[in-house]
């Protein structure tokens, strides 16, 4: 089954990049614009998987994260976090709010896609 | 899918421009002295999101350039470099070649020399800001020394698969004799099943590479009471072919939580569970296999100008030249100057939660020619609702609630012409870059004031008035504003200032370009004005007059023919453009205090508040931006001159009269006494009376463009369509003015 991803960057060119790269690789893909959007659209489609952005207005990543992981339904949606941001901190950050795991922007979209299968086949 | 990407690659363009300007205004209120967290964190965010897109387009000396810029933003975000001037004009100069760097991925450009901000960025890492002596001085002391880790150890580093993956720190023998099979033990943390990691998915994954369970490690089971099924229990021992890589073996591991335990070791080797973290093997006896078990963690995938990669992880299996295992390789080489932990240890603050300070919009882009078509649409809607509502009766208008159809397309309209409606900051935006340009070729000192930048204006005003703006700009550096000696000499301070500032008022955009340095200097105007042959020697003219000389056509006062304002545009140019789009331009100035100009601009192109008048019993709309007054002439106030001028007598002040329907040869044999005399103002022709029959209403309309196949009538504007649905042409108020009173028709048809 093709497996649904929700995005949230704060991006256009990001959120569509995600789009065509991913969906080429078979994947459905649906996309929020920051952190709040996010958590709605969370609600909204419930994707089988999040790929979210730290540096966002509103809410940001890290946020988003804690918030999407205290949802006891979310509980087992894989989160990774897409960022150019790369410091241990940062990461150790995200996953202590609960992130499955990071990749570092830019991506490139088959690594990612196989990233993506890593956590949600 | 390329034609997709240049798309996207445009939009994010885009992106870049909004980020630049956030990032300028972040910047330039730093500078005046706002180094609140929020702004910061606004400029932070713009830069390190040029920097992603950037990354993801290919456009390395861009995402190169931008990396370094972020990385002093996030010190200084993170309170480790003081914000000082000296730092600020650092990130100003960084932001300068940071907007020619974006240009040049646009290919617009070449790229930019970002040497010297490069360095002048290096050194304020280096030293935690700028050395006391401002501008960061040429010798970077020893703390430069430890950051430029060689280049080519990262590369090397990515060679061999390096990968921050929590492995348990092990020396790195046994490389190549001959190798025996892998064996990977392997428990997941709690945490990483906390974290919707899967660990049968890593698992399979070895196994699709050959490997196979050899064991699985059931020791530290709870009894089933005891049992938390979020916690993490099982540990695996998987065999996996020789001539695998390590790297192929860690790849796997990519997402499993470094507090996990994870070892790759040849079979030859013990294995034990010795960079176990949190070890819950107390366990005991029933076997239990977690279903919703994960596993997770973080890795680096995409090659990062200079990925710090968690220091924890060294895998740099006989990397020949590496010097000391730990240590060496984690520092960010790729980053140059920055010292390990810069982008990393950034305190809790760093992190990024910064609350929104410049709210990025939340923006979707729409095609401007939908919009404009949405906007005619709307237009025509209201039409057919005026029309409807004319043949209705009223009982039937309330009976097919006309009313309320009426009101909802009125706000369907408002909300699309606000559609259109940008903040002026986009053309502002260019202004402060140019004034620090301008400050290095003049060698004058300008301070730039800026206000109302986000006053709401049509998008195709602000399209136009950039030029205009520029310009006034660059009259107000070059022209307007002395040297520094000449402002001491003057008793003035000797940084001169420039204040931008917008404001709505009614349905027109004030923008002022205001200086204060030496003012107009009449006396020169006026000569030169004679000298080209503008003026007769002998005019007599007031000072707002030869103020107003300076836009006159083929005027310039440059005595030398500056690079700056003399490109052989004059003012007169940022009149006529400012004309074109219905609006003026108004100077003021005062000898010794400064000059300020004035565009006023109408606050759309699209639609027009007008009044209805009739002249010779036709409908015409009189933009009522133009109109002072209307008065009903009482007997004998309006005399005639001459056979060819009238005058209105105004409270003592006598204004000329044009009758617009002899202008436009329109039969009216009408008495003075029962018309109205609509007072309007021009710029070209001060205060005019213009001869009306009536007036019959007030409203907004819509502008319609006269198709080009017309014969172009001047004092004709446009046209639109009224309420009943008949046509109303548009009065050109400035060009009806200033015409001749009589006017040869051609193609009207009175």
């Amino acid at each position: 089954m093709t497996k649904l991803i929700l995005t949230v960057d704060d991006s256009a060119s990001m959120r569509m990049l995600l789009k065509t790269s991913l969906t080429s690789q078979g994947f459905r893909i649906e996309s929020a614009n920051d952190g709040q959007h996010g958590l709605e659209r969370m609600h909204e489609v419930k994707p089988d998987l999040l790929i979210t952005d730290i540096n966002m207005p509103k809410m940001d990543g890290f946020e988003l994260i804690e918030a999407v992981r205290k949802v006891p339904e979310f509980k087992g949606v894989p989160i990774l976090v897409l960022s150019t941001e790369f410091s241990d901190e940062k990461k150790t950050r995200a996953r202590n709010a609960g992130a499955t795991g990071w990749i570092t922007k830019p991506f490139e979209a088959t690594k990612l896609g196989a990233a993506i299968r890593r956590v949600c086949p | 899918m390329s034609d997709e990407f240049d798309d996207i690659q445009a939009i994010f363009f885009e992106e870049c421009t909004e980020g630049l300007t956030t990032a300028e205004e972040g910047l330039s209120a730093m500078q005046a002295g706002d180094v609140s967290a929020e702004t910061i964190a606004g400029v932070f965010r713009a830069v390190h999101s040029i920097k992603g897109g950037a990354g993801a387009f290919g456009h390395s000396d861009l995402t190169a350039f931008a990396h370094k810029f972020e990385n002093v933003l996030d010190e200084v975000r993170a309170n480790k470099i003081v914000p000082t001037p000296g730092v600020i004009r650092v990130m100003l100069s960084s932001f300068d070649v940071l907007s020619d760097h974006v240009e040049a991925a646009k290919g617009n450009a070449p790229r930019p020399n970002d040497g010297a901000a490069l360095s002048a960025l290096e050194q304020v890492l280096a030293n935690k800001g700028v050395p006391e002596g401002d501008a960061p001085a040429a010798a970077a002391p020893a703390a430069a020394a430890p950051a430029p880790a060689p280049a080519p150890a990262e590369e090397e580093e990515d060679e061999f698969g390096f990968r921050p993956v929590g492995v348990s720190l092990e020396d790195l023998d046994s490389p190549a004799d001959e190798p025996a099979g892998w064996v990977v033990r392997f428990k997941p943390s709690r945490a990483a099943l906390a974290n919707a990691g899967e660990p049968l998915l890593t698992v399979r994954e070895l196994e699709g590479l050959g490997a196979r369970v050899e064991s699985v490690d059931l020791s530290g089971l709870p009894s089933l009471r005891d049992i938390d099924p979020e916690d993490s229990y099982v540990t695996w021992v998987i065999a996996a072919p020789a001539e695998l890589p390590e790297s192929d073996l860690s790849d796997c591991f990519d997402f499993v939580a470094p507090d996990s335990v994870i070892e790759i070791k040849r079979a030859a080797e013990d294995v034990l569970p010795e960079g176990a973290t949190e070890a819950e093997m107390d366990g005991d006896e029933i076997p239990f296999v977690p279903v919703t078990a994960t596993v997770d963690d973080f890795m680096d995938l995409g090659a990062d100008p200079a990925p710090a990669p968690a220091p924890v992880a060294v895998e740099a299996p006989a990397a020949a030249p590496a010097p000391a295992p730990a240590a060496a390789a984690a520092p960010p080489a790729g980053g140059g100057g920055m010292p390990p932990a810069g982008g990393g240890g950034g305190g809790t603050g760093g992190g990024g939660p910064a609350k929104p300070a410049n709210e990025a919009a939340q923006t979707i882009r729409v095609d401007l020619i939908k919009l404009d078509l949405l906007l005619n649409l709307v237009g025509e809607l209201v039409i057919r609702n005026s029309i409807l509502a004319d043949r209705l009766s009223p009982a039937d208008r309330q009976r097919v609630e006309l009313p309320e159809l009426a009101r909802l397309t009125r706000q369907i309209q408002d909300n699309v012409m606000s559609l259109r409606a940008q903040p002026i900051r986009q053309a502002f935006s260019r202004v402060p870059r140019m004034l620090r340009d301008l400050s290095v070729e003049t060698g004058k000192q300008i301070n730039l004031e800026t206000t109302g930048e986000t006053t709401e204006v049509d998008k195709g005003v602000i399209e136009k008035i950039g030029d205009p703006l520029t310009h006034m700009i660059r009259n107000a550096a070059d022209h307007g504003l002395e040297s520094a000696e000449e402002r001491i000499a003057a008793g003035k301070d000797p940084a001169g200032t420039i204040k931008l500032s917008a404001e709505q008022k009614g349905a027109r955009i004030f923008v002022r370009v205001a200086d204060n340095g030496r003012g107009i200097n009449r006396e020169r105007v006026r000569a030169k004005a004679v000298e080209k042959g503008i003026i007769s020697a002998d005019a007599q003219l007031t000072n707002e007059e030869i103020d107003q000389l300076i836009c006159a056509p083929g005027f310039s006062t440059a005595e030398k023919i500056s690079n700056i304002s003399g490109r052989g545009v004059g003012m007169d140019v940022v009149r006529s453009n400012v004309e074109a789009l219905g609006g003026r331009v108004e100077i003021h100035s005062v000898p010794g205090e400064g000059t300020t100009f004035t565009m006023i601009l109408p606050l759309t192109l699209a639609i027009l508040d007008g009044m209805i008048v009739r002249l010779a019993g036709q409908r015409f709309v009189l933009p009522l931006t133009h109109v002072l007054e209307t008065i009903q002439p009482e007997p004998g106030q309006v005399k005639r001159t001459s056979p060819d001028n009238e005058v209105i007598d105004m409270r003592g002040e006598y204004l000329p009269v044009k009758r617009a329907t002899e202008i436009f040869g329109l039969n009216d044999d009408r008495n003075i006494e029962d018309s109205l005399v609509v007072i309007v103002e021009s710029e070209s022709s001060g205060k005019v009376g213009l001869v009306v029959d009536t007036i019959d209403d007030r409203r907004e309309v819509v502008i319609k463009s006269l198709d080009q196949n017309l014969h172009p009538i001047r004092g004709l504007g446009g046209a639109t369509i009224l309420g009943d649905g008949s046509i109303a042409l548009i009065l050109d108020i400035e060009a009806l003015v200033s015409s001749p009173s009589r006017y040869t028709p051609k193609g009207l048809a009175a």
